[in-house]
Parts: structure tokens; sequence; C-alpha cells
């Protein structure tokens, strides 16, 4: 470097008074090369190297998610983003999918681009705000994100064979314009999990899904069935109250809809209307309900939080049947790819406890997973105004899954 | 583009403007090169950014404007310098 140096006196006496502006000279000359030594690093890491663009991606995706909007330098930086929905017809009815672009042609390194099936949960939420501003910040990243949704899911009706949407979703980005077919992966919300967990199970895409993000899920109806009926959950050995909303009462009665008279849907609709808390059902109407249907509608209603073993041994072998259907547990030991809890610990719409079940279930499989607790989402969308200790804690947990998931095609 | 070009320009000056600190020009740039070495960094940010662009998608361009900015800016005075160097001594010789 001296070579470099064209005016640098020489020749200075360290005691004499010149020694002083010299030795500032040289430790700014000392801090300008430290920090292009830095900017050098930080430019081939972020740009060079799959972890770098992972988390570069990461760290400008996270205001998104955590927000309602999307961060400027997201939009000025990120590709233009293409939307069309499309609806692909099979034997099991329609698929509807919002397929979120990029409008520009992958790019040469890593080739490819990631693709992603999301599937929201009970009801028709394509157009909620905080879900398109999530799927069109995926897009500005370079990821073709699709949502998928079902006339069941909409609904409010969890169905097993919705999982057949997801696989046709999956056999369709296959084969989509400019994505690697090994870098598709599923994110579900709440109750979406169930047909997620059944596509991803499917033999026909199993080991090609990259990985299963979910977020507020269930895994088990029967011990959810348990949770609502005693209206309160155990977490690490402490009994906690928990009452659901209105919303998981609804889709618990409409998912059963099937098995039960007409007569039976008529007086659990009433019961249990969306968004609404109704009045319960008086005795005479209590004895026009099958015991079965009796015992499941007292295991929604909640009146009898210290008989739920006896009324779930009281629901009929079909319902049993359909819950068993009805619950992921069913078909995790069929799924290969890595999964990613993540899970709200005041979670009013599917309880903690469902979270750590599913952790504990994958763990006996020796299932590769991870699970990380929060506190920053009302079930699956992010609180308004989240307290900034906690918003820094969960952002950093985030920022890991959001990596982890966003490696697959950096 | 046009405001993204704009900022690796920008980037580029500040760079520039760093290797100028970093006493990286040559003893040989005595006139117009605290100049030139500003110019220098902001036409190599820019094909950084243009590059890293086309390589790895605009989200990844900023990034590569940077180290590739860095890069020229650290090497190619010197590369200039041994190059006219090597050509004065060919010329020197009868």
């Amino acid at each position: 470097m001296d070579d470099y140096q064209p005016s640098t006196r020489q020749g200075i006496d360290p005691g004499s008074p010149g020694a002083k502006p010299k030795r500032t000279l040289r430790l700014g000359q000392r801090a300008a090369q430290a920090a292009l030594a830095f900017l050098l690093c930080a430019g081939c890491f972020l740009s060079l190297f799959p972890w770098g663009r992972a988390w570069t991606r990461s760290t400008l995706l996270l205001p998104a998610v955590i927000s309602a909007s999307e961060p400027a330098p997201l939009t000025l930086a990120g590709d233009s983003v293409r939307f069309r929905r499309i609806t692909l017809s099979s034997v099991t009815g329609p698929g509807f999918l919002d397929i979120y672009e990029p409008t520009t042609p992958p790019p040469p390194i890593p080739g490819g681009r990631e693709a992603i099936i999301v599937v929201v949960g009970a009801g028709d939420n394509r157009d909620v705000p905080q879900l398109v501003n999530l799927l069109q910040a995926f897009a500005h990243e370079g990821i073709v994100v699709v949502n998928v949704g079902t006339p069941m899911l909409f609904q409010y009706k969890v169905s097993a064979r919705d999982g057949e949407a997801v696989v046709q979703a999956f056999e369709l980005l296959e084969h989509w314009p400019g994505v690697d077919p090994h870098h598709i992966g599923i994110i579900t919300f709440s109750v979406g999990d169930e047909m997620a967990c059944v596509g991803a199970a499917d033999p026909r895409i199993r080991d090609r899904v990259a990985f299963l993000g979910m977020l507020g899920g269930y895994v088990d109806v029967s011990s959810l069935l348990r949770t609502v009926g005693r209206r309160a959950q155990e977490i690490d050995g402490q009994t906690q109250p928990w009452h659901p909303i209105s919303t998981d009462l609804y889709t618990l009665a409409s998912s059963v809809s099937s098995l039960l008279s007409p007569t039976e849907n008529k007086l659990l609709q009433k019961a249990f209307p969306l968004n609404n808390i109704a009045p319960p059902l008086t005795v005479q109407q209590q004895a026009q309900l099958s015991p079965g249907t009796a015992a499941f509608y007292h295991l929604l209603e909640g009146d009898e939080p210290g008989s739920v073993d006896r009324n779930l041994s009281a629901l009929s072998p079909q319902m049993k049947a359909l819950l068993v259907q009805l619950s992921p547990m069913s078909v995790i030991d069929q799924i290969r790819a890595p999964i990613h809890l993540l899970h709200d610990r005041n979670d009013q719409s599917i309880p903690f406890t469902q979270a750590q079940e599913f952790a504990v279930a994958l763990a006996r499989l020796h299932h590769p997973y991870d699970f990380a607790a929060y506190g920053i989402f009302s079930h699956v969308q992010v609180r308004s105004n989240p307290d900034m200790a906690q918003l820094l804690s969960d952002g950093t947990k985030l920022i890991q899954t959001l990596n982890s998931i966003l490696l697959v095609g950096s | 583009m046009l405001i993204l070009s704009l900022f690796w320009l920008f980037v580029g000056l500040l760079i520039g403007a760093l290797a100028n600190a970093a006493k990286l020009r040559p003893a040989a740039w005595v006139r117009g090169g605290r100049l030139g070495m500003l110019g220098l960094g902001a036409l190599a940010a820019l094909l950084g950014g243009w590059l890293g662009t086309w390589l790895f998608g605009t989200l990844f361009a900023t990034a590569t404007a940077i180290w590739v900015a860095v890069l020229v800016v650290a090497l190619l005075p010197r590369l200039i310098t041994k190059c006219n160097a090597w050509l004065h001594s060919r010329t020197a010789v009868p």
C-alpha cells in the first residue's frame, strides 16, 4: 500500500508535533480500508452465496410479514408481479388458484425459481389484504406463489379430499415456466394444514416437496375437541383457560355435517353460527339430537367440561373415523418434507398445545422439523401494534424460519 | 431501474470516496486523481448493478454493485499503473 500514498510525509519524528496528524491520517486510512474490506465481504456473501441470498430475501421479506404493507426497498429492488386466477378441475371438484409470479425470466443463478403453494384456513380469504401483501412480497422476491382454495374450504369445511387440489397445484407448478421442479414447497395457515399434509403425503409428490411450513395449524381433531370441550389447555403441566372463537365451532360443526341428519345440521348451525355467539340449544332441541351428535354438541358448547372423555367416547363410530381422517396426525408418517411449525402461544383459534403435540409426534418419528413459539400473532395474522421487545424476539425467530424456507430456491 | 441505477451511482461515489480515504489512488494519478477514483467507483457500481441484475436478479444487484465497485477501485488503478510502467519500459528499450 505504501507505494500508493502520493502525499504522505516521511521521516517525521514520532515525538514531534507533526506526528499526531499523521497518526490520525493513518487511522482514517485504516478505517477506510476496513470499511472497503467489509463492503467487499458483505457484498460477495449477500449475492454470491446461497445462504447470503436467502438472508437478503428474509431480511427484505420480514417487514412484509410483520406489517400489512410492503417495505419500500422490496418494491424498489424486487421483480414486478403478475397476477392471474385460474381454476383446476379434478375428480374431487374444482381447485381455485391465485397465482402471483414475477414478470421477468428467472436469472441464470440459481437458475429456476422457487415456488410456494399457500393454503389458507377456512373461508374465502383470497382478498384479505395481509395475505395479498404477503403473496405479492414473495413474488417481488422472485418466487412463484400459488394460493390454493377449494369450495369446501370456502364453506368452512375441512376435507381430506381437498388434498387433491394441493397435488394438482404442485404438478402444475412442476411444469410452470421458469420454476425449478425441485424447489416447490408448501406453506399453510390454520386448518389449511389438513389438506396441505394430505397433499404432501401423497405418493405422487411426497418425495419432491421441498418443505412444509405451518402457522397456527392443528394436528389431531380429537385432542382439539378435548381442549374445546374443557375450555382449558395444559401447557408445561399447567392448566390454562382457553376459549375458542365462533369460527372454530362453526368450522368443526360444518366439517362433520355430512354425517348428520338435516335436523341435526340445522340445530348445530343455529347453535354455532359464523362470527357470532348464539345461546345454547334448549333441552327440547338437544333431545332431537342422536346420542353421538349430542355428545359432539356438548364438546363444542363446552357445557360439560368434566365429561369431555365420556363425550368423546360417545361419538358415533363414523364420526370418530371422520375425525381421524380430518387429522394431519393420520398422514404425518407419510410426509417426507422437513416441517417448520410456527404457533402463537396465545392463539385463540387453534390452541398452542396442538403445535406442541405436532412437534412431539414429529420427534417420535425422527422427522426433520423445527418449532418456534411466537407472541406477535393473533392466530395467523400479526397483531396490530405488537410490543417492541416481543417484535425483536419473534422477528429473530421468524427470520430463521424464513431463511430455511427461502434457502431452497436461493 | 432508473432509480436503482442512480442509487448504484451514488453507492459507487461513496466507495470511490472511501478508496480515496484508503489511499488506493496510485501516486501517478496526481491531476484529477481524486475525481477519477470517484468516477471509477460510480461507473464500476453501475456496471456491477447491471451485471448483478442479469446474473442474480434485481434483488441482489445492489450487493453485486458494491463488491464489484470495491474490487474495481482496489485493483484497477494498480493494474493500470503496472500496465503503464510495463509499456514505458518497453518503449524505453532501444
